[in-house]
Order: structure tokens, then C-alpha cells, then sequence
């Protein structure tokens, strides 16, 4: 037994995992944890869309989900390192995308002492959301 | 306001301690706001009204003049504008411009950024050389994307100011300076 580190929005979720030769098997409760995603009769299941998995492969003996074929079937996109074991995913699999919105996403990063924080605590008031960095 | 680094904490912490703003500035080394607004490079502002509205999408925005001949951009017009948007309401432009003008990033672009994120991150960790495969790979995926190009030149041990950025320069605007190319007819129009 191992761990597979998830990245996922700015979040890290370390799951159970095991490693079969190229394929990453992971547990079911830690992806559904890390991206919303829970496996159920019909298929990969988040909020209301469920996205059948037709490929049998997915999903291995003793239900551990296949890391690569899952995100294929999601159409997820996904960087995946098998060796390093970590993979960073996408917040929306192209399969189910988000409607377009004008609407502000919201975020809580922590600040430079570690303090988090969120957007939409400031609450009723024009914002400005400015973007930089030393690079 | 609401400043974000698309940075390493320890790069963006001198930045932060000389210019000690009054504002929020909140770390995003893993680009979650870039990934939720699709920002392609920065400098970047994008308003925000108080219905967590977008009355602007991102658009270069400097904050001052030092870059002027080379973006081309005043940055006054910006100040112009924002102080109208906040004494009077008047949005920069019509709701129907903003939808239209929010970028949309394809699931290539997407995986180039989830690249970039695990490169970073295995840097992070000290784990060089497999970084190096996955910024190599978001940078063949999306190399006319300055969060991906030019974010990762530090990592990919190039100057972000050297022969590497103008090699990078002269490629994007050889394809059209794609990205935010209709930023300064909306800034040249709020003049």
C-alpha cells in the first residue's frame, strides 16, 4: 500500500493507492474526496451529472479505480507522474463542463504569513483582482 | 483589491516586504486563480462588481508607465476607468462584451497548467528532474502562455528577463500576440 498525491485546485489530497506496473490503482473514497467524483452503478457521479464508465478497465478487481483510465473516461484533463506518484487534476472534467458565467470564481490562498484567505469574505463591495509575480 | 502572486512564496515575499501594500496579497503558487479566471500572463486586473459580477475580464493591466513603449499601454486610462467604475458605476463595457471577452482556455491549455503545477510542485519537493519532464511538457503543450512559458523559466534554470524571455517574446508576436490582444482597444476606448 502507498499514497498517490492529488493536486487538485490548489488543494493536495494524498490518497491510498497501489501501483501495478504503469497502472496507478486508487481508492474509490480518497478520489472521490479529492475531486468530487464518487463511483456508483451508473457511473462517476458529481452533483447532479453522472458520466457512464463503458471502459471495464477502469474500474480493477476489488473496485480500486484506474487512475489513467478514470481521467479518460472523465475526459478530466490531467498531468499524471506514475513514478513520483502524484497527479495533478482539473476542477472540471470536459466531459460535464461548466455552463459560461460571468460570475467571479472565488478562491481562499493563504497569505505570506500562512493566514487563508477568501475572496468572497469581503462581501458586497467593487473589487479589484489584480495578478502578478517576480517572473 | 486583491493582489495574487502566481509565485513561489519565497520568491514573491522581497516583492511583498518592499512595497508593504495596505491590501490583501494572498500566495498562488499552484495558479488556482489563473486556472478559475483563464489569465494567460500579468500583470492582470479584473473587476469585480458588488454581485460578484465580472464587469471586466482580465486584461494586462500595469500599474504604472515603466513598461510603457514596450506594451504600449498608459496606464492612467486604467486609473481613468476605475475610478469612474467606482464613483459612478460605469462599467468599462456592456455585459455582453464581458461574456464574450472572458477567456476561454481548451483542454490542452488546461493540461499545460496541470503540467506546469506538478513540475512546480515536484521542484517544491526537490525532485528536479522529473520537474523538469513535466515544465518541459507544459511548456510544448502551451508555449505561447506566459503563466506556463514564462513562470517556468525559473524553474527550467533560464533568465525570465534574459535571451530566454526575448526568444519567448519574439515567438508570441510572431503568432499574433495572442492572448489579450483586444486589452488595449478596450483601454484606448475607456479614454
Amino acid at each position: 500500500m502507498t499514497t498517490v498525491t492529488l493536486l487538485v485546485g490548489g488543494r493536495e489530497t494524498a490518497i491510498d493507492a497501489r501501483r501495478d506496473d504503469d497502472r496507478l490503482l486508487v481508492d474509490p473514497d480518497g478520489f472521490a474526496r479529492a475531486t468530487g467524483w464518487t463511483l456508483r452503478p451508473e457511473g462517476l457521479c458529481r452533483d447532479e451529472v453522472c458520466i457512464p464508465v463503458r471502459d471495464v478497465d477502469a474500474v480493477a478487481p476489488g473496485g480500486r479505480l484506474d487512475l489513467h483510465r478514470v481521467v479518460a473516461a472523465l475526459r478530466l484533463p490531467a498531468a499524471i507522474d506514475t513514478d513520483e506518484l502524484v497527479a495533478a487534476l482539473a476542477e472540471h472534467a470536459s466531459a460535464a463542463p461548466p455552463p459560461p458565467t460571468t460570475d467571479a470564481a472565488d478562491f481562499t490562498l493563504p497569505t505570506l504569513s500562512g493566514e487563508p484567505f477568501t475572496f468572497s469574505a469581503i462581501g458586497r463591495k467593487k473589487k479589484v483582482l489584480t495578478t502578478w509575480a517576480s517572473w | 483589491m486583491v493582489s495574487v502572486a502566481l509565485d513561489e512564496a519565497d520568491a514573491a515575499r522581497e516583492w511583498v516586504e518592499v512595497a508593504a501594500p495596505t491590501y490583501p496579497v494572498v500566495i498562488d503558487p499552484d495558479h488556482v486563480v489563473a486556472e478559475r479566471y483563464g489569465i494567460l500572463n500579468i500583470p492582470t486586473a479584473i473587476w469585480i462588481d458588488e454581485d460578484d459580477r465580472i464587469v471586466r475580464p482580465p486584461d494586462i493591466t500595469p500599474a504604472d508607465d515603466m513598461w510603457r513603449d514596450f506594451t504600449g499601454i498608459d496606464s492612467s486610462l486604467h486609473h481613468d476607468a476605475l475610478r469612474a467604475w467606482v464613483r459612478s458605476g460605469d462599467a468599462p463595457m456592456p455585459a455582453a462584451d464581458v461574456a464574450r471577452l472572458v477567456p476561454q482556455v481548451d483542454a490542452n491549455d488546461v493540461t499545460a497548467r496541470l503540467e506546469r503545477r506538478l513540475g512546480a510542485y515536484l521542484r517544491r519537493s526537490g525532485r528536479n528532474e522529473a520537474a523538469r519532464r513535466h515544465l518541459d511538457r507544459a511548456v510544448e503543450l502551451a508555449p505561447l502562455d506566459w503563466t506556463v512559458r514564462r513562470a517556468s523559466m525559473p524553474m527550467r534554470d533560464e533568465d525570465p528577463f534574459g535571451a530566454a524571455f526575448f526568444e519567448f517574446m519574439g515567438e508570441w508576436q510572431q503568432a499574433g500576440s495572442p492572448g489579450y490582444e483586444w486589452g488595449n482597444a478596450v483601454t484606448r476606448r475607456d479614454a
